[in-house]
């Protein structure tokens, strides 16, 4: 009986990694990298927070299908990002690009603490 | 001088908060409004009965509504659309992700409030569009999407986010 359950669980586990294997595979390992690395950046449109490579709604598993057909296509990392900013807006990117009203969200903690530094000695020196 | 510095400590993060904050509360709503036009995507798909679809079907102000049989928030918002429908709204579905039968049982059942319906079982145009999941819906003007609601479509969402975009299309084509 105990043998026949351990063959049963190697049984579901390999099928399972198979089946996790087949889903994206690449004969590239740069391929496969940058792919990982996209979908990290990608924000799940339909979550509060994280990325389509946390999340398994429909929408980010068709976000992760796009990626990896795109990546295989020879697409850029550039292109890819724009393709899905045209879609799911600026938003879907995870590292705003550094332009127009981000500027405030790149610099403005610099902006804070330089002036905090700078009153805190001006203060000092009086 | 000191009271000067003092009243800038105080005042400096108070404003920081008032911005971010601003950011962070910004509803969804109004997001969503603030919608970048853009035109139709180009699509090869046909309605559920099966006929192709010209692009002049999408002339004039026309909601696109996307739905599923097995999508619970259409059930609630169906009502209304059978509402606007029946105002002589131009209202054309977009089954997502569904079977064709299941589609066509669905609105036998509860009644079809659109022109037609444009059957998308792999969500191809619903992906081009940014569509997140269903229902949602959106303002298209002369082949132009102007805005786009996500979730529930209803009375107060269509006053406060389509009428006055519609209101600003007119205003701009009398």
């Amino acid at each position: 009986m105990k043998a026949f359950i351990f063959t049963c669980s190697v049984l579901l586990c390999t099928s399972s990694f198979m089946q996790a294997e087949e889903l994206y595979s690449f004969d590239d390992p740069r391929k496969e990298k940058r792919f990982y690395s996209l979908i990290s950046e990608i924000r799940c449109p339909k979550c509060t927070s994280g990325s389509i490579a946390s999340s398994d709604v429909p929408v980010s598993r068709d976000l992760k299908q796009r990626v990896y057909e795109l990546i295989q296509s020879g697409s850029s990392n550039a292109e890819i990002k724009n393709y899905v900013k045209q879609r799911f807006g600026a938003s879907s990117d995870y590292k705003p690009a550094f332009e127009g009203a981000n500027y405030i969200l790149w610099l403005g903690p610099f902006i804070f603490l330089g002036l905090m530094i700078t009153l805190f000695f001006l203060r000092r020196r009086l | 001088m000191n009271r000067v510095f003092s009243l800038l400590l105080i005042l400096l993060p108070v404003l920081i908060l008032i911005i971010y904050g601003k950011i962070l509360l910004t509803s969804q709503e109004d997001v969503t409004a603030l919608y970048d036009p853009k035109p139709i995507p180009q699509f090869q798909l046909l309605t559920l009965q099966g006929q192709e679809i010209l692009p002049t079907e999408f002339d004039g102000i026309s909601l696109l509504n996307v739905w599923a049989s097995w999508c619970i928030t259409c059930l609630v918002e169906h009502p209304f659309l059978t509402k606007l429908s029946q105002n002589n709204i131009n209202l054309i579905g977009l089954n997502y992700k569904d079977s064709k039968s299941n589609a066509q049982q669905w609105l036998k059942k509860r009644g079809d409030p659109y022109k037609f319906s444009i059957h998308d079982p792999r969500g191809d145009l619903a992906f081009d569009l940014g569509v997140t999941g269903a229902p949602e819906t959106f303002l298209v003007a002369n082949q132009e999407i102007i805005g786009h609601i996500q979730g529930e479509l209803n009375q107060e969402k269509w006053e406060s986010i389509f009428v006055p975009l519609i209101r600003s299309i007119e205003a701009q084509n009398p």
